[in-house]
């Protein structure tokens, strides 16, 4: 969790990110930022993020981007 | 038939008639029917291209999902966790190709029907060879439809929704009547199920639907239809007009545009509304935008979503994407241009495919990279712009930073309105050169400038009227208030001023064509 932490502040600096509850629908972090975060993610967490992967439920805070990764390393 | 016609009206009321008499099982098979019976006195023999769309998805979908149910079953009989992600691979692969095929096969109707014209001029300019050019009529609404037909082939293979056994039911998705004009561009996930499910015909759903029907004819009839004559005026003869009438004109054209095209989609959702089935919103008073980005995100707001799930993430996640945002990383480290870099291709795409959406000809791809350069400028220079209201210190929350934001979004969109509405590209510089260019002034004085193509006093008050009406409903939208609950909860003597006032509205001040004829839609040739 703490490496994602670093991974949201780095692409978007001065946001509370461990108490945020709306990262996409509010646009704290817009499509622009999704690109880098995403590139981001892969390299640091060894996994494979597609457009399906892209949804509001999916990077509603850092806890549901948390699941996500752990749910694509889980996947076989 | 148009949507603004009677006929079109008749045929809702015939149609609710049968939906409410029809027992629930069959209530969507008549929506079905409708849509083809409304589909064929449109575009007659034409209706083979959706036929074809739509059988050419059904299999795709089809397909795709035997492949994963096939995957699955064989994963079961496999233990070792390399070889089941081998298998998935597989699959994935196999599924990829499937989507692939059913992607080319309907972008390659459109693009035959829709560019091939251009496609060879363009090709007999450059190479100097002499292809024979094309020019077809289109089928009704096939830039929206092979859009919603893409966007169900790729849910599915996306896992998003599942594909659908039964292909009429796929039929109906694809050519749902009141979505084919001009959209809005459904999803399946949001609308088949709507469709599918009977719905029982509710006063409440009878009263908001034609109230928005009755909305949505007044913005087309009564504001659009009548300044468009005055754009038109202006647009034909450009060239004997300068500075403040082509401004005019440009803005009018925008007003134009937004009033038909919204009011387009008001009066299909509200038709829809009528049998229980609600489509997405297309427009969110884009013109309260505070940046150009903003202002996509409001205007034709189901062409901005289409564009950013089905290309702007595929090709934001493509390999060659993220080679060049680790490129950029590399390069740029964390710096600002780290994040720019990468997205400009993905971007690129988008805009390009957005003008191209828009139509075929060299106009449509520079108005597609007019906002395209727009965006990245934008982005590019957004540092600056912060540092900028740092040191003057600017009240980014004061009304009147709001409205010069506003201001700016809705000039940078008259531009892009311009290049969108003139005759060629080379008349839309013409013209915006002639704006600084001012000559004949004594015409605004005298009252001639505003009475260009046919336009009379009594057409100028109708238009402010209406405008200001328009613009004041705008308002109390975006203040929040939903105007058709407020208005339910009225007295039933000022409803029924306020509706026969409306209907009174668009019967005499309506602008017709040639003996009473309904004009027809610009976002409806697509």
């Amino acid at each position: 969790m703490d490496e994602l932490l670093k991974i949201l502040n780095n692409v978007k600096p001065g946001v509370d990110f461990e108490h945020e509850e709306n990262i996409m629908e509010d646009e704290i972090i817009d499509s622009f930022d999704i690109v880098t975060l995403v590139s981001m993610i892969n390299d640091e967490f060894d996994i494979e993020i597609t457009p399906a992967d892209l949804v509001p439920e999916n990077f509603k805070s850092a806890k549901t981007i948390y699941n996500m990764i752990e749910r694509l390393q889980n996947e076989v | 038939m148009l949507i603004n016609s009677i006929q079109f009206i008749l045929f809702i009321i015939i149609l609710l008639l049968i939906y409410k008499i029809m027992p629930k099982k069959y209530k969507w098979t008549v929506l079905l029917i409708a849509s083809y019976i409304f589909y064929f006195l449109n575009s007659s023999k034409l209706i083979a291209f959706i036929l074809v769309s739509t059988i050419s998805i059904y299999f795709v979908a089809i397909k795709m999902q035997k492949i994963d149910e096939k995957a699955k079953i064989q994963a079961k009989n496999i233990e070792d966790k390399e070889e089941k992600k081998k298998l998935k691979n597989k699959a994935k692969k196999k599924k990829k190709i499937v989507l692939a095929v059913g992607i080319i096969f309907n972008l390659a109707i459109l693009v035959f029907l829709k560019y091939s014209g251009f496609i060879a001029g363009s090709l007999n300019t450059i190479l100097h060879i002499n292809l024979p050019i094309f020019k077809f009529i289109l089928p009704l609404g096939i830039s929206y439809y092979t859009l919603q037909a893409i966007s169900y082939i790729v849910d599915v293979y996306r896992g998003k929704v599942e594909a659908d056994k039964n292909i009429a039911r796929v039929a109906l998705f694809v050519a749902y009547f009141p979505q084919l004009v001009q959209g809005p561009i459904g999803r399946y996930d949001e609308l088949a199920n709507q469709l599918y499910n009977p719905h029982e015909i509710t006063f409440k759903n009878l009263t908001y639907g034609s109230e928005l029907m009755l909305w949505g004819y007044f913005k087309k009839m009564v504001i659009a239809d009548r300044v468009a004559m005055y754009v038109n005026g202006v647009f034909a003869d450009y060239a004997n007009y300068s500075g403040p009438i082509i401004i005019m004109a440009i803005i009018g054209y925008t007003l134009q545009i937004y009033a038909e095209f919204s009011g387009g989609i008001d009066i299909v959702r509200g038709a829809s509304q009528m049998f229980g089935i609600e489509l997405v919103e297309n427009f969110k008073r884009p013109f309260y935008s505070k940046s150009v980005d903003e202002f996509w995100r409001r205007w034709n707001i189901t062409l901005g979503t289409w564009l950013k799930d089905y290309v702007f993430y595929p090709v934001s996640l493509s390999k060659v994407t993220l080679k060049l945002t680790n490129f950029s990383r590399k390069i740029f480290k964390t710096s600002y241009f780290a994040k720019i870099v990468p997205i400009s291709l993905p971007l690129l795409c988008v805009w390009l495919g957005n003008g191209f959406w828009h139509g075929s000809g060299l106009k449509y791809i520079v108005y597609g990279l007019y906002y395209y350069a727009i965006m990245m400028l934008g982005k590019i220079f957004e540092p600056v712009g912060k540092k900028i209201i740092s040191l003057l210190k600017i009240n980014v929350e004061a009304w009147s930073y709001k409205l010069w934001q506003m201001l700016r979004t809705c000039g940078f969109v008259c531009i892009g309105m311009l290049i969108f509405r003139a005759e060629n590209l080379n008349a839309a510089i013409q013209m915006f050169k002639s704006i600084f260019n001012v000559h004949n002034l004594e015409r605004i004085f005298n009252g001639e400038a505003f009475l260009i193509g046919g336009m009379t006093i009594a057409d100028i008050v109708v238009l402010i009227i209406a405008t200001v009406i328009f613009i004041g409903i705008s308002i109390a939208k975006e203040h929040g208030k939903n105007i058709r609950e407020s208005f339910a909860k009225q007295n039933l003597a000022f409803r029924w001023v306020i509706l026969y006032g409306l209907i009174f509205a668009i019967i005499v001040f309506g602008a017709y064509g040639q003996g009473y004829n309904p004009q027809s839609f610009i976002y409806g040739q697509f």
